[in-house]
């Protein structure tokens, strides 16, 4: 018996700390799965109707492929201005360091309505930087809009994903592939960069859902052209709950399927951090 | 790593506090109602919530109300949730959020969105009128009057706003002014060149009255160098004072708030006034969910919702609004009261608001 009990300790599966912790973790899954699921059954169950409706309505799709694509554009200029930022973040000492990560990161706490007003101030079109570019570019009520509201919310949480992942990496590993002649640069792309790459997938899938997600600041700076998220409480607002509950369970199908995809492409490179 | 750390820290604190805020309210509540039904002494009544949802036209006259309102009664806790009209009501009706008192920028939505099943009456208390607000910046701020506003407008190098016709009362009202204009001004173009031009929005005419037609908010399309559209009337405050437009169709009141210049508009096609009604009924708006407004004066409603959990404050605050200090109030902010106030069936409204009807 005593043996027996050693051994289960040992592999701590009656420790009550850890049994606590599964409760936990019961009751976080619980609630966000309960929320979610209740809506999409009903929705099923009692309406199943409505989400074909809403599947055949052309402006529904629209809606929901815009969010998709401008919260691919946002994610994509995130990755281009987030990895370098990363990578000198992870690698190196400077004056000011802990400063400027904090400021990185204050889109993530700051109300995302205040953000929006904020940024329409800013790229409007008399705003700081939308009044020099009025005459190519319009921000207000465009894509370009949306596109610079998500980045905003979300590049917080690429640029950290790949900080993370930078510092993960061994140094010594860089240093090795210098010291046998590979400049920097191919150090870092062919040594740093592939070590890194699933924090860098799992930052811009993190980056992608934020984007698409967000309302606060979307709305304030680009009404139209219309994303799931503004169409969604539009159609709330203007014709109720019936109406919207189909097309916030179809943007929620569709984010799912691609970010499961997305999270078992990401846990298929785990080997990368082995090595 | 202490800057970002402070973030995080200040971050676990405020969840923490929130959570504890929470649950500390949930527990007042609910010790309050009970204390409420069995009268007991004032010590023990901390932190009555009384919920009030209201019209964002509303959202200053209604602070005002609150502070007054807590002061005479420190155990209440006002919490005041601005939104469109529309958009109130359904909040109530819909996702069955608890409300003690409604109040909206249009009255005939309480019959039509909230009777029989969320209440059986309303009192019709305060009135408004519609205006082109703007400021000294805006392009031919100089010359704009209520003659030819509507040619302001029409220039190319002028923006305005709107509000959703969809969602907000002030929006179709926008919509309204502009095509009783036409008629007013007599000439046929107004419309058009403002909105029809510009947005998916049309009008049909039939025998001198006209329909405007509003495709759901999806499609209205609205032309963005000319238009900026946003979902509220309030949101599109902000765009003026930033300049990213030059005129808007707004509520006097909200001008009046907002310190704005404004154009008041000649009282036939305003929305203000009562002598005028014949005028405004020539024109209706059938918006995107298939719902007909047809043009009448602008008159704020109020009622109490069967989802109130506080009905004596809730008509405590129904009848400070309908006092001599409340009317003062709206009376400030360019919503003029109406007194006495007016309803649909004296007989369901609470016994001690009657003396205001």
């Amino acid at each position: 018996m005593p043996r027996i009990k050693t051994r289960l300790n040992g592999l701590g599966q009656i420790n009550p700390m850890l049994v606590i912790f599964f409760l936990s973790l019961s009751i976080l899954l619980f609630f966000v799965f309960i929320t979610l699921s209740n809506m999409i059954v009903q929705q099923i169950v009692s309406d199943f109707s409505g989400l074909i409706e809403a599947v055949r309505d052309s402006s529904v799709l629209e809606a929901i492929f815009l969010s998709l694509y401008s919260g691919f554009l946002a994610t994509l200029i995130s990755f281009i201005l987030g990895v370098p930022t990363a990578y000198l973040l992870a690698r190196k000492d400077f004056i000011g360091k802990r400063i400027i990560e904090s400021i990185l990161d204050i889109p993530v706490v700051v109300p995302h309505t205040v953000a929006g007003i904020a940024l329409l101030t800013i790229f409007g079109a008399n705003g700081l930087i939308g009044d020099p570019l009025e005459s190519i570019v319009q921000f207000r009520d465009a894509l370009a809009g949306t596109v610079v509201a998500m980045l905003f919310v979300s590049a917080p949480y690429l640029t950290n994903s790949a900080r993370e992942g930078f510092q993960s990496v061994d140094p010594r590993l860089e240093n090795a592939a210098r010291s046998l002649g590979a400049p920097l640069w191919k150090a870092f792309l062919f040594v740093t960069f592939p070590l890194a790459s699933r924090h860098l997938l799992t930052g811009s899938i993190m980056c992608w859902a934020r984007a698409i997600s967000e309302f606060g600041a979307v709305i304030m700076l680009a009404y139209y052209p219309m994303v799931g998220p503004t169409l969604i409480y539009e159609r709330f607002t203007s014709m109720g709950l019936s109406e919207s509950r189909p097309i916030a369970v179809l943007l929620i199908l569709v984010t799912l399927t691609i970010f499961v995809i997305l999270r078992m492409i990401s846990s298929g490179w785990r080997r990368y951090d082995r090595d | 790593m202490k800057y970002s750390n402070i973030l995080k820290i200040t971050g676990i604190i405020a969840m923490v506090l929130v959570i504890f805020a929470g649950i500390g309210c949930m527990s007042d509540t609910g010790e309050s109602t009970t204390e409420d039904n069995q009268g007991t002494d004032s010590q023990q009544q901390d932190d009555v919530v009384l919920k009030v949802f209201h019209a964002g036209s509303l959202t200053i006259p209604f602070k005002e109300l609150e502070q007054m309102y807590e002061k005479r009664n420190p155990n209440v806790d006002v919490r005041r949730e601005a939104g469109g009209s529309v958009a109130t009501v359904r909040k109530v009706t819909e996702t069955g959020k608890q409300a003690d008192v409604v109040g909206v920028a249009d009255y005939s939505l309480v019959p039509n969105m909230m009777m029989p099943e969320y209440t059986n009456w309303y009192s019709a208390f305060a009135k408004n009128q519609m205006v082109i607000a703007y400021t000294e910046d805006s392009k031919y701020s100089d010359e704009i009057n209520k003659d030819n506003w509507y040619d302001i407008l029409r220039r190319s190098d002028v923006t305005f706003g709107l509000s959703n016709p969809n969602d907000d009362p002030c929006g179709y009202r926008s919509q309204m002014v502009t095509q009783i204009a036409e008629i007013y001004y007599n000439d046929s173009q107004v419309y058009d060149d403002l909105m029809a031009s510009n947005t998916a929005m049309d009008t049909t005419s039939n025998d001198g009255t006209y329909t405007v037609n509003v495709p759901k908010s999806e499609n209205i399309n609205p032309n963005s160098d000319k238009i900026m559209m946003r979902s509220m009337e309030t949101e599109l405050s902000s765009a003026l004072e930033m300049g990213e437009i030059d005129y808007f169709y707004i509520y006097r009141s909200v001008a009046v708030q907002h310190g704005f210049e404004f154009v008041e508009l000649p009282s036939e096609i305003d929305l203000s006034s009562v002598k005028h009604e014949d005028m405004y009924s020539k024109v209706k708006v059938k918006r995107g969910n298939g719902d007909l407004s047809k043009g009448k004066p602008i008159v704020y409603g109020v009622t109490i919702p069967d989802t109130v959990n506080q009905k004596e404050h809730a008509v405590g605050f129904i009848k400070l609004i309908h006092s001599k200090d409340g009317q003062q109030v709206l009376e400030n902010n360019g919503q003029p009261p109406i007194v006495p106030a007016s309803t649909n069936n004296i007989n369901n409204v609470p016994k001690k608001l009657r003396e205001y009807f």
